[in-house]
């Protein structure tokens, strides 16, 4: 490969170099444009440690906090599940948000909206225990406090409120039929009815498990009571439980029909005043556009009636199918420390993964952060000199 | 230059690099003008910002650094701007100030084949070979690696040496050479 040596190309450019003259005030000039001009306070600049080690700590110390912010921010979601997965069990059978139902006292009315759900999950098959689900759960370590009546509203109106509820029931060994009479005998005995019920029963020789689902058409007021009598019955695996503040609707849709109604009236003293054929026709025409409306919202009206009057509760009913396995024979100490050996290895790999991808994701953050700062730096630098 | 007392003092900085500086700037830019007006720019921002320079460090590659870079913001936000005929006020200068036809072409062929170079390139070339900073230098002052002005100044020479500029001169030095022996 040819290159250029370096003595001649040295002495060209000096040469050539020496060929551009210099001015004579150019030296003056510019001294007397920096006597003009101080140096500049640098605040930034200032903060900025001289030294190399002094920068190298600030580094540290930026990514420090970086990487304690990230942790921080990763720990939340990281510790969910382990919240959920320790306290899951234990928190599953309280219920965490409020029941109206057995919380409104009828004549309390409300502003319109949701006034509020729960619902509750009991995993690997736990019972729920005793938690009444009228009693809103005050969270962890907190008192239970007694339900507070829902304030007056204003319109004067009695609180309406549509409530709904799923609540899942394992039977596991035990036979579908009770559980269904049962049901049916709660719904009729707080005065409400069985709406609809699909039962599907396996072959006689039980390989597939018995399930069933029943609505519950239960009176408003006795909704919690219905709520717990059907706890009692299995296990229960889940339930949910929600109740919407329908009043302003309900307000709304009783005013309109009131003033078309009102409407209506005047309408009939106008086509009682009447006299030629075109006015009552006219007359007859807006009477029956009016009557049309009130129908339809007295049709509204009627439904939401309906759903407030009776809450809806669905039950889901399961047999588990098979029975518990037999316990496994007592091992052998060679035997139980083999395999305790082989669970402490799973659980430190999987220890390791857990921790690796937050890890992973830390130094990618890191690196991307010092790759930005470097750049930044290095323009900052750019645009300072 | 040096990492002294003389840092509060602008008149020591000019006298000491205002020459070169200027030169360097010529050489890199291509024209008298704007290398004037780069080094006095870039001479004013270095005063303003001495606070920035380390206490004990040398101001020369320092004080190079603000110049290329001043000439480096010339070259891609003015210069391509403005409608200028390359390299003729360059050759005027030089004609003015040579002191005979040989040397002026020569200079002129050196200035072209500078030109001719990516400016990352001919400012290494420059500084190296005009301004005698040592790689390190170099490095400093243009925020590299001196890996990375070594492999810079190394592809730069590969150019200059295939440029044609170069070539005819060094074919034009071994015809003089042989019409000599003759």
């Amino acid at each position: 490969m040819t290159m250029l040596d370096e003595g001649p190309l040295r002495a060209s450019l000096v040469e050539a170099a020496d060929g551009f003259p210099v001015s004579d005030d150019a030296i003056e000039r510019i001294a007397r444009a920096a006597s003009e001009a101080g140096p500049r306070a640098d605040v930034v600049r200032s903060m900025v440690p001289r030294s190399r080690w002094g920068r190298v700590a600030l580094a540290a110390a930026a990514v420090a906090i970086v990487a304690g912010g990230v942790t921080v921010i990763g720990g939340a979601p990281g510790s969910s599940p382990a919240h959920r997965s320790a306290a899951g069990p234990s928190v599953a059978p309280g219920i965490t948000g409020v029941a109206p139902s057995t919380t409104l006292p009828s004549g309390s009315p409300t502003s319109g909206g949701p006034v509020g759900s729960s619902s509750s999950s009991a995993g690997s098959g736990r019972g729920v225990g005793t938690s009444a689900p009228a009693q809103p759960s005050a969270g962890p370590g907190g008192s239970t406090p007694s339900p507070a009546p829902l304030p007056n509203g204003v319109v004067g109106q009695p609180a309406k409120v549509v409530t709904t509820g799923t609540i899942d029931l394992a039977l596991g060994d035990s036979p579908l039929e009770p559980a269904v009479n049962r049901l049916t005998a709660i719904a009729v005995g707080s005065g409400g009815f069985v709406a609809r019920s699909a039962v599907q029963v396996g072959p006689s020789n039980g390989t597939t498990p018995a399930s069933g689902t029943l609505v519950l058409q239960v009176p408003q007021a006795a909704f919690s009571t219905v709520l717990t009598q059907v706890q009692s019955i299995a296990k229960v695996t889940s339930m949910t439980s929600t109740s919407t503040d329908v009043t302003g609707q309900y307000v709304d849709l009783q005013a309109r029909i009131d003033a078309l109604q009102a409407s209506r009236q005047q309408y009939l003293t106008i086509l009682a005043k009447a006299t030629t054929i075109g006015d009552i026709l006219a007359v007859q025409s807006q009477l029956d556009t009016i009557q049309s409306e009130i129908e339809q919202l007295q049709g509204q009206l009627d439904l939401l009636n309906g759903q407030t009057t009776y809450g809806s509760l669905t039950v889901s009913l399961s047999q588990s199918g098979h029975r518990a396995p037999p316990p496994p024979p007592p091992r052998s100490g060679i035997d139980r420390a083999w395999q305790q050996s082989v669970g402490g290895f799973t659980s430190g790999v999987e220890w390791l993964i857990r921790i690796a991808g937050r890890t992973v994701f830390v130094l990618l953050f890191l690196v991307g952060l010092a790759f930005a700062a470097r750049w930044a730096w290095r323009a900052w630098r750019r645009t300072l000199l | 230059m040096g990492g002294d007392g003389r840092h509060e003092d602008i008149g020591a900085w000019l006298a000491d690099g205002y020459v070169t500086s200027f030169r360097t700037a010529c050489l890199i830019l291509g024209n008298r003008a704007d290398a004037e007006e780069a080094v006095q720019e870039a001479f004013l921002r270095a005063w303003r910002f001495r606070t920035s320079l380390a206490p004990g460090s040398d101001v020369r590659p320092w004080l190079y650094r603000v110049v290329v870079n001043t000439c480096n913001s010339k070259l891609r936000s003015e210069i391509p701007h403005r409608d200028r005929r390359t390299g003729d006020g360059d050759l005027d200068d030089l004609v003015a100030a040579g002191d005979g036809a040989t040397q002026v072409e020569q200079s002129g062929d050196i200035v072209r084949a500078l030109q001719s170079l990516p400016v990352h390139l001919r400012v290494v070339v420059v500084l190296r070979y005009y301004a005698d900073l040592t790689e390190r230098e170099i490095a400093t002052a243009i925020g590299r690696r001196p890996g990375t002005v070594k492999s810079r100044l190394h592809e730069a020479r590969r150019l200059l040496a295939m440029h044609p500029a170069l070539r005819s001169t060094d074919d034009r030095s071994e015809l003089d050479d042989s019409e000599v022996a003759e």
